[in-house]
């Protein structure tokens, strides 16, 4: 008895022995292997057009360089799978992820810096595309393949059946919202539709990216620059707080956002648009297929984003290829960050009616008027050239959207709320997030 | 059985066919009792070699992983820029935060709402199917259905059904008596009740379960000796079935209390925490600060203190149990 307590006891000391072993940083100077496989991350729906399209993008690439590519797509939880991943120290090469998730990785350590003088036409790109990549010290760490923003989506046989013209102004936009959820735009007799599609659940803080349209073009801000490279918070300017509040009243007073919005994320919000639910909803071209093939080309139009207080400043966003830290094929991983960004990738990476992986280009060279013909596609290009805006560049962007969306989303699904004291109080976690982050202009 | 336990049942059945092998054992001295002790037992490494696979698969995906979140809580986790050891801050930060706090007692009324809730519902289920007949095995397995549907199918399923408008399925059910409509999880007033009572539907029919097979050891003599003394159908059932099944509760409790504590997916996909954080429990509110906000050594605390909440409840009703039976 007492032989297995030691034998117990000596199984327990390893495990801790080989726990304490696996602490230090790792991986970071890995041995080059130019023959090795990429593992290429890129966050899809397995199985969708999208993973098609990166497949297709990588195989282009294999032919012209000669580097192998293994293609994963993840949808659910992508980040969450990649810390798993980073805590095994065993990251895929390549990630191709939301710009805004640049501060996130960087700040683990989870990136490489990329070396412009190697991307072959990093002076192609746009520069606004560009910029999106910066780490807050001013280094490039991520390379945009893609670039996107937010336009109206309108259900066209609603709007002409109610006699509205196209929202030019937000009274315009609310008006239209209301009359979709009281005049029975669907015909069927019934009281079942709402004006606006918006996802306001806190999950990957969807209510604040959503709401960030909103707050733009109100002439607010989340956090406002000081100087420096420093920031402060902003939700409790008389913008931002007006923004809340005309964003508040379409859902508390006029009813006119979807039942259920303040629990719903991208997916479920989606099949209101689509099943004839919602009439409005504000969202980048990456729907445009879905939307086309689920309810018909011919029932809704894209159009810009109506004027607001300020401006109609939308959210601009896009999809960039990051370098991992710990490659064993950091030459692959460059010649892939500038097949990506190259006319030819770019190129490739738009062919399609449903399975491309740009959006809208980010190498000047590249017409998108001459790959996709359709006028939509060019209003989205038009949108983002003049009015998209990129979450700023600061160490890590989640915990301000994070605390943000759980505000909105509080004040959404609480009327009774007192709006000022709910901002003031973001206001004052924002500052804590900023401080912890060394970037607090106070 | 262990080997232990059989030894001496071994050696009365070798006894009476092998009469003198007590003795001849006794004369050969300690050497030859070992060996005759190691023929009976096996080697002191047997039981440890059929444990092999099991405890390497523990040590490897449960004990392992364990340790490492108990280091990673006191550290500030960068796995590419090395981890720097920061004390009790994580703790810190998880204590003072409001929403932990928040977090920790929305836990605590889901799991408490949620075990009661299960055990009283899977009693009543229980009492209602228990017998013989065989059609009652059909309506057993239908009950049974909920715990073997995946959850995430369950959250779902559910979420349609609490669709916030007069249209929606329940709400539709509330308009038949007036009532309504009910925003359900969309309203931070209604939204942990409905989660509450999601979980005790799934529950309650795990608990029947268990409680059926306990009441197959109530003494039906009890039964009838109360019928005999007059007691009414509910005394019979508080008198009689109730104290019977004290150690079936006792573990159902235990299960329920542990499984209410680290309550994640039905939250996770029908809420996630919202709205107004109304819904936030322990465990989505480390998902949130771990790996959505890449703080992994705050989520690692907060998952540290959750194991110790686990385990002081295990802990305070395995003694209270023992007292009991004292």
């Amino acid at each position: 008895m007492q032989r297995s307590r030691w034998v117990g006891a000596g199984v327990l000391a390893s495990a801790l022995v080989l726990t304490s072993c696996s602490s230090g940083p790792a991986g970071v100077d890995a041995k080059q292997n130019k023959k090795a496989t990429l593992e290429l991350w890129t966050r899809t729906t397995p199985g969708g057009p999208g993973e098609q399209g990166a497949v297709k993008l990588a195989a282009a690439f294999q032919k012209a360089t000669g580097y192998k590519v293994k293609v994963t797509a993840i949808f659910d939880d992508f980040e969450t799978k990649l810390q798993q991943r980073a805590a095994q120290k065993k990251l895929p090469d390549i990630v191709m992820n939301d710009v805004t998730q640049l501060g996130a990785m960087h700040s683990q350590g989870l990136l490489r810096e990329i070396d412009l003088d190697k991307i072959e036409d990093s002076k192609e790109i746009i520069g606004q595309g560009l910029d999106s990549g910066k780490s807050v010290d001013g280094k490039q760490y991520g390379l945009p393949y893609s670039a996107q923003a937010s336009a109206l989506l309108i259900r066209k046989d609603w709007r002409q059946k109610l006699k509205l013209d196209v929202p030019e102004t937000w009274d315009d936009f609310a008006a239209m919202a209301k009359a979709f959820t009281t005049r029975d735009p669907d015909g069927d007799g019934k009281k079942n539709t709402s004006g606006l599609a918006a996802p306001l659940s806190t999950k990957r803080g969807y209510a604040s990216w959503y709401f960030s349209n909103f707050l733009w073009a109100a002439g607010g801000d989340f956090i406002t620059e000081a100087g420096k490279g420093t920031y402060k918070p902003a939700m409790t300017s008389k913008a931002s707080a007006e923004a809340v509040q005309w964003f508040r009243d379409l859902g508390c007073k006029d009813k006119a956002v979807q039942p259920g919005a303040v629990t719903m994320d991208t997916p479920p919000t989606n099949e209101t648009f689509e099943s004839g639910k919602t009439g409005m909803f504000v969202v980048g071209p990456y729907l445009l297929p879905r939307f086309d093939e689920t309810l018909g080309k011919d029932k809704y139009e894209v159009v810009p984003m109506p004027k607001g207080p300020k401006d109609s400043t939308v959210l601009a966003e896009g999809g960039s290829v990051y370098l991992m830290a710990g490659s064993d094929n950091r030459a692959g991983q460059d010649a892939f960050a500038s097949f990506a960004v190259s006319a030819e990738g770019q190129k490739t990476g738009m062919e399609g009616d449903t399975a491309y992986t740009v959006q809208l280009p980010v190498n000047k060279s590249v017409d998108i008027s001459q790959v996709r013909p359709d006028p939509r596609w060019k209003t989205y290009a038009q949108v983002y050239q003049d009015s998209g805006r990129y979450a700023p560049s600061i160490p890590n962007w989640t915990p301000v959207r994070q605390a943000t969306a759980d505000t909105l989303n509080a004040l959404m699904a609480d009327c009774g709320l007192d709006t000022g004291t709910k901002l003031r109080e973001l206001d004052k976690q924002l500052a804590g997030i900023l401080e912890e982050q060394g970037i607090s202009a106070s | 059985m262990s080997l232990d336990q059989a030894e001496p049942a071994a050696s009365t059945a070798a006894a009476p066919g092998v009469p003198g092998t007590h003795k001849e054992g006794r004369r050969g001295g300690a050497s030859t009792g070992r060996r005759a002790r190691d023929r009976r037992s096996g080697q002191w490494w047997t039981p440890w070699l059929f444990l092999a696979p099991a405890l390497i698969l523990f040590l490897y995906f449960k004990f392992i992983p364990m340790a490492n979140a108990l280091t990673m809580s006191f550290q500030d986790v960068r796995p590419y820029l090395g981890n720097r050891w920061v004390g009790t801050d994580n703790y810190a930060t998880v204590l003072e935060s409001a929403g932990f706090r928040e977090a920790a007692w929305h836990t605590v009324v889901l799991a408490a709402g949620q075990t009661a809730g299960s055990m009283a519902l899977g009693l009543v289920l229980a009492l209602l199917m228990e017998g013989q007949s065989r059609r009652l095995g059909f309506v057993r397995s239908a009950a049974f259905l909920p715990v073997v549907v995946p959850i995430a199918v369950v959250a779902e399923l559910w979420r349609i059904m609490y669709h916030p408008t007069g249209d929606g399925m329940l709400n539709s059910l509330l308009g038949l008596v007036g009532w309504g409509p009910s925003g359900f999880i969309n309203d931070p007033d209604t939204s942990m009740a409905s989660i509450m009572l999601t979980g005790i539907w799934r529950g309650a029919p795990y608990d029947m379960m268990i409680i059926l097979a306990g009441l197959t050891s109530v003494d039906r003599g009890l039964y009838e000796a109360a019928k005999v003394d007059g007691a009414s159908r509910w005394q019979r059932v508080w008198h009689v079935t109730v104290p019977g099944l004290r150690s079936v509760f006792s573990i159902l409790f235990i299960l329920a209390a542990i499984r209410g504590l680290r309550v994640f997916t039905e939250v996770f996909l029908l809420t996630n925490g919202g709205p107004d954080g109304s819904t936030e429990v322990v465990m989505t509110l480390i998902y949130k600060l771990g790996l959505e906000q890449n703080r992994l050594g705050v989520g690692a605390a907060g998952a540290v203190l959750l194991f110790v909440a686990t385990l002081i409840l295990t802990v305070v009703v395995q003694l209270l149990r023992r007292r009991e039976s004292k």
